[in-house]
């Protein structure tokens, strides 16, 4: 089966790879898996507090075409939406976009399970930075 | 210990049509061997319940007996339905006593059974442990640096060292999960000879996470073993 262009290019030239610091409570990090194909992603987000708006995304992917692809993606799409817009992305916008085949379409689940897990750490941060 | 066969199935004889439990490979009354229809599954094949840890000399004796029986030089005389039967049983026999001698497959298959597969995958992903991810990530950077080093013409010595060393956490965290595996499948055992589908149900479960993560750090191995044998053939 052929990847489409569009993952090939992300693969080739995958967006936004890199780290932020775990630690800003402006950053928030999400570390997702899939132990079946052995694939681990991680995705940050920083987050400016006072609009709420998504100023930068990171990410790193250990596994194939399709994963790194997503991810890359997901990062691309998170710049300059809100927390909130950020939680509308679905799997399913990332399939269409990618035109991902069936047996691909985890590591897009694992693309909004990675910008899912991001946001909540930030928001968590955000609660407990409140809190104290 | 016998199985309980009360709630079986009854699947009926082609020759005679005498009903036959599904666990019975000859037919009660005429004696012919039965077809391979509808069937039970590879526990109740070998006449066993379904434990996860088995006594191994004990599955080949039966594994032994059975394959006598429906060895296929036996029905060569026999009509073509018991020719097929024969084949079939042999067949089903083979595959049964490969999965079940092995109790990792043995493990799956129970779970399979038991209806502990995900739908899809994304079902298992949220279950890993966060402490796992990091671990597995903070390898796959590890393999990433030492690739590097092997680009930038590294010592092969250095890189064996290097090497070595990432792999070790992963080798004693496998080593763990063998050892809580094999607590949990004594528990399931236990709470089935107990007669407590609950308990048994919640062994299962845990035996799933642990099964994937165990997957997990098998495929992490076999990338470093990868690594490792890429410099071997490097060096040499």
């Amino acid at each position: 089966m052929a990847y489409s262009d569009k993952v090939v290019d992300h693969f080739n030239n995958p967006r936004n790879v890199g780290s932020l610091p775990k630690q800003d409570p402006t950053v928030g990090t999400g570390l997702v898996g899939a132990p079946e194909c052995g694939d681990v992603m991680k995705l940050q987000v920083r987050v400016n507090p006072d609009t709420g708006v998504i100023d930068e995304a990171k990410f790193k992917t250990f596994g194939c075409g399709s994963a790194i692809a997503s991810s890359s993606l997901a990062t691309e799409w998170l710049k300059g939406k809100t927390v909130d817009q950020a939680l509308a992305i679905k799997n399913t916008d990332i399939v269409a976009e990618l035109a991902l085949p069936p047996v691909k379409i985890h590591c897009s689940v694992l693309a909004e399970d990675a910008i899912k897990a991001a946001i909540a750490d930030y928001k968590q941060k955000q609660e407990a930075g409140q809190a104290s | 210990m016998q199985p309980d066969t009360s709630a079986i199935p009854i699947d009926p004889c082609k020759h005679c049509g005498t009903g036959a439990p599904v666990d019975v490979h000859f037919c009660p009354r005429c004696d012919r061997i039965l077809t391979l229809g509808r069937h039970g599954d590879y526990f109740t094949f070998f006449g066993l319940r379904r434990r996860l840890r088995l006594d191994l000399n004990d599955l080949e004796q039966r594994f032994r007996a059975l394959s006598r029986l429906f060895h296929p030089d036996y029905f060569h005389n026999s009509s073509s339905t018991e020719r097929l039967a024969s084949l079939e049983r042999s067949s089903y026999l083979n595959d049964a006593f490969r999965t079940l001698r092995d109790p990792m497959a043995r493990l799956e298959y129970l779970l399979k059974l038991e209806g502990f597969t995900p739908k899809e995958s994304h079902d298992a992903t949220t279950k890993v442990p966060q402490g796992l991810l990091e671990e597995v990530f903070e390898l796959n950077e590890e393999l990433e640096a030492i690739q590097d080093m092997r680009a930038e013409g590294a010592s092969a010595a250095a890189i064996a060292l290097r090497l070595s060393a990432a792999r070790r956490p992963i080798e004693a965290n496998l080593a763990r999960h063998e050892e809580q595996l094999h607590a949990r499948m004594s528990e399931h055992d236990a709470r089935l000879e107990a007669g407590d589908p609950e308990g048994q149900r919640e062994a299962l479960a845990e035996l799933r996470t642990l099964l994937l993560e165990r997957t997990y750090l098998m495929n992490l191995l076999a990338t470093v073993r990868r690594e490792v044998s890429a410099g071997e053939a490097a060096a040499s």
